[in-house]
């Protein structure tokens, strides 16, 4: 039984704002009070507690990350380094964290529950394997779905009952939380060397199916289902010049539709070429906040290396091409595919320069903190590491300002920053990182601290400069437990990992299993995640 | 120039209609790999099997792969990197040297048709073995492999795999990325791992006799390795948990046999494209399994004072 007496408080999901009270643990969980001996009081005078962090969208896990980590031995020759003890395992920091060193620097920096973002089903045994060995964090994960060929197979047949059935089977096999939509008919259109640019026009290989279709039909399968996080999208014709129209477009067909929009930043680009690139983030925030149905990442960039990860590789092939770095591609069997490219964002660049403002811009002018969730697309965008430098930027607009002004004046005319005099609060920050990133994910014991909830706490120093506070807490407490003390990992602890189970007709097992065994080089019935497989399975019901 | 252009094996099977093995002989070495991934099956947008696929063999001597293959391109030992080079350049339409390129056992003229037909094809594939990897050239050929099928990129779709065996060895290399960030070649005695190819690697640590002790788990470095690098397995304490009797349980100090993963013990493999199989055993053995002997020489290593007590003391709270 723990007491963290004496702090102050952030819990807007319990409208508790600064207030000094204590908060009470037992058995892990937040209880209103504790009575009793064997009562440790953790003093937290002067001090700032909010609710463990948590990463709506992040990339910690799986086989395109193992590939990234395997293809960039450069980026660890520099990063940070763990080194073991009796309670802590060796890694590396850096771009692409080791499966431990991803728990202590999450743990390290308050948060405690992550969403990895894009699992493919056929290597999902894979991807669990890797989350079991990052320590201390609960996890869930976002299954590929938008590309999947048995799935498209049925749309194109206008069989959507079915491919509902097909689409909750998947989520099951994979053992998954959420369903996530790439690049809608783009990544299976590179099997072909092509993309799908525009959303009405059919995918490459199909004559019905569109990138609208695909989109409008899967956000109504996952609200007819009942899962608690919606589709979890990343658009067509992410980083591309003048994107923001088919972000729009996106937005429109998704009407009446829960969605969250992965790293909005990379899909808010007006001009059409590179050297006109410049924001659209005022449109892009002006039309999403009249959406209700819709949340949203930031995925803001920060300057310095960064590894881009994605199922979308036409996209990855073309940066390849402008950068000439490294490339890597994977693409996978009849459901996804990955890209890999090493990234270094410059101040001095312009397009660079306009997307570190447009990840800003859109978190200032999305005027609702329970919309926008504060991610950087890690590692693409930036390492999530780095988040309290968005932190401090976001609280503090004469600090903004500075930073903004020593990007190229050329720059400086295409963005919209400068103008943007909003400052968040404590209170709007802890929404950001924690309280809506949690109501986003449909996770009702995450991001708050009401009784019932799991006993996940962040506490730290107040301090005017938010990049000291937020990068180093004094106590981080998951589950219960005392993770971080006075600044330093003092204990381990297994995460749990989040998994639904919708309902599906079981008869959908009898049609896959021919299509698999002509399609795929597997057999069915090692297809799907052994349950007793995933250690710590948080497994809940819907449909 | 780095990475790799790949995908997995059922991408080969429903789409490739071009295929290059090179410095490797399917037919003997991965038996099932023409039937159930690569030349025969019937794939979605390849439904005539075999008839919709072309397939090119580039080796240094005739095997019997060279009977599966369309054309069959011998090239002179030792000049796999010249050719790869020369493939590149014909790629970017660059003006190569005749008599040079004709110095590798191939004409000009055989090579421009394989550019052609590289750039022609609808999905192209290239899978390389050892005969390419560690051979002359070593892993500059990989990487030449490697940067040409990402090159035809521009032209068509292409891509490239190794040709992996020996057991589990994608499997090793996986779990050693996730958990310390590097493939293989990772010294761990400085607390945090570092990756040294060259210094830190296997044969090497054993050929200059850098360790005290070795541990070695399905692999059997006795009947590969250099004669320095035996001997001194012979001469310090070798640690082997193996079924079978091998070459290296024969010189070893201790020869833990073990149940067989994958027909008495259950598991996890890798194929060669990084997809993971469970294994499902059918029989009952007597033996432990490798995991049961590992955790258990563990649980006694962690009984043991640390080598380095100072860097075990607890940080005094304040």
């Amino acid at each position: 039984m723990l007491r963290i007496s004496g702090g102050r408080v952030y819990d807007p999901a319990n409208d508790i704002n600064g207030e000094v009270r204590d908060v009470c643990i037992s058995n892990g969980r937040i209880v209103p009070e504790v009575k009793g001996e064997g009562i440790r009081t953790i003093d937290a005078t002067g001090m700032v507690v909010f609710p463990g962090g948590v990463d709506v969208h992040t990339h910690v896990a799986g086989g395109a990350l193992t590939f990234a980590r395997a293809m960039t031995p450069e980026n660890h020759r520099t990063a940070a380094k763990f080194i073991h003890s009796p309670e802590l395992r060796a890694g590396i920091g850096g771009t692409t964290p080791t499966t431990f060193a991803t728990g202590y620097l999450y743990a390290g920096l308050g948060y405690t529950t992550v969403n990895e973002a894009a699992v493919p089903v056929l290597s999902a045994r894979h991807t669990h394997e890797e989350l079991r060995d990052t320590p201390i964090v609960d996890k869930s994960t976002c299954v590929l779905m938008a590309n999947n060929e048995l799935l498209l197979d049925l749309l194109e047949q206008d069989e959507t009952e079915r491919a509902k059935d097909v689409l909750a089977w998947l989520i099951w096999a994979a053992k998954g939380y959420g369903v996530k939509a790439v690049n809608p008919g783009g990544v299976t259109a590179w099997k072909f060397g092509k993309d799908a640019k525009i959303l009405t026009e059919p995918v490459e290989g199909y004559s019905k199916v569109t990138p609208a279709k695909i989109i409008g039909d899967m956000a109504a399968m996952v609200d007819e289902l009942g899962l608690p996080h919606p589709m979890h999208l990343h658009c067509n014709n992410l980083g591309a010049p003048g994107n923001f129209n088919t972000t729009l477009e996106t937005m429109k067909v998704l009407e009446g539709h829960r969605t969250h929009m992965a790293h909005l930043q990379f899909h808010a680009y007006g001009g059409d070429d590179w050297h006109n690139l410049r924001s659209e983030s005022t449109r892009i925030a002006e039309y999403f906040n009249s959406q209700p149905n819709l949340t949203c990442d930031a995925g803001a960039v920060l300057f310095g290396d960064a590894v881009t990860i994605t199922a979308d590789g036409p996209w990855q092939h073309l940066l390849y091409q402008l950068t000439g770095r490294k490339w890597g591609n994977l693409d996978v069997e009849n459901e996804t595919g990955c890209g890999i490219v090493p990234y270094t964002y410059k101040g001095s660049n312009l397009v660079n320069a306009v997307q570190w403002a447009v990840g800003l811009e859109l978190l200032l002018l999305i005027d609702d903190p329970w919309k926008i969730s504060l991610t950087t697309d890690h590692p693409n965008g930036a390492c999530f590491w780095r988040y309290p430098e968005i932190i401090h930027m976001l609280m503090n607009a004469d600090f903004r300002r500075e930073q903004l002004n020593k990007l190229p004046e050329k720059a400086l005319s295409r963005v919209v920053l400068a103008d943007l005099d909003r400052e968040y609060t404590l209170s709007e920050i802890a929404v950001l990182t924690s309280a809506g990133p949690a109501r986003a994910l449909g996770m009702p014991r995450k991001g708050h601290l009401g009784p019932g909830a799991d006993a996940d706490v962040a506490i730290y120093h107040d301090d005017p400069d938010a990049e000291k506070m937020f990068g180093h807490p004094r106590y981080v407490i998951k589950a219960g437990q005392v993770i971080v003390e006075e600044g330093d990992i003092r204990k381990m602890v297994d995460g749990r990992e989040f998994i639904m189970r919708p309902s599906y007709d079981p008869g959908v097992e009898e049609y896959l299993r021919p299509l698999f065994e002509q399609y795929y080089t597997m057999s069915f019935d090692n297809y799907p995640v052994e349950p007793e497989r995933v250690e710590g399975a948080d497994i809940r019901e819907c449909g | 120039m780095g990475g790799k252009v790949t995908c997995t094996l059922g991408e080969v099977k429903n789409r490739a209609d071009f295929l290059i093995f090179w410095g490797g002989n399917p037919a003997d070495c991965h038996p099932l790999h023409f039937s159930r991934y690569s030349l025969l099956p019937k794939g979605r947008y390849v439904p005539k099997g075999r008839k919709g696929r072309t397939m090119v063999l580039v080796d240094v001597r005739e095997t019997p792969s060279v009977r599966f293959s369309d054309i069959f391109l011998q090239v002179r030992p030792g000049k796999d990197f010249e050719v790869i080079t020369t493939l590149r350049a014909l790629v970017k339409n660059q003006p190569v040297n005749r008599a040079l390129v004709e110095e590798t056992g191939l004409s000009l003229e055989q090579l421009q048709d394989l550019v052609d037909r590289m750039k022609n094809c609808r999905f192209g594939v290239i899978f390389f073995g050892m005969g390419l990897s560690m051979t002359r050239g070593k892993h500059m050929n990989s990487a030449g492999v490697l940067a040409l099928a990402a090159e035809l990129n521009a032209y068509t779709k292409f891509v490239s795999m190794p040709m992996r065996g020996h057991g589990n060895v994608t499997g090793a290399d996986v779990v050693m990325r996730y958990s310390t960030g590097f493939p293989f070649g990772v010294n761990l005695s400085r607390g945090y791992p570092r990756f040294n190819p060259g210094e830190f690697s296997t044969v090497d640590l054993l050929v200059r006799g850098d360790n005290d002790a070795t541990l070695v788990l399905g692999a059997d470095p006795g009947a590969t390795m250099p004669q320095p690098a035996i001997d001194h397995l012979t001469r310090t304490p070798t640690i082997v948990l193996d079924p079978k009797v091998t070459h290296t349980s024969l010189l070893s100090r201790v020869h833990f046999t073990t149940a067989t993963t994958g027909i008495s013990a259950p598991g996890t493999a890798y194929r060669m494209d990084e997809i993971p199989i469970p294994l499902k055993p059918i029989l009952e053995s007597p033996y432990p399994t490798d995991e049961e002997v590992m955790r258990l020489i563990y649980e006694k290593i962690l009984g043991k004072p640390a080598w380095n007590p100072s860097a075990y003391e607890e940080v005094p709270c304040a």
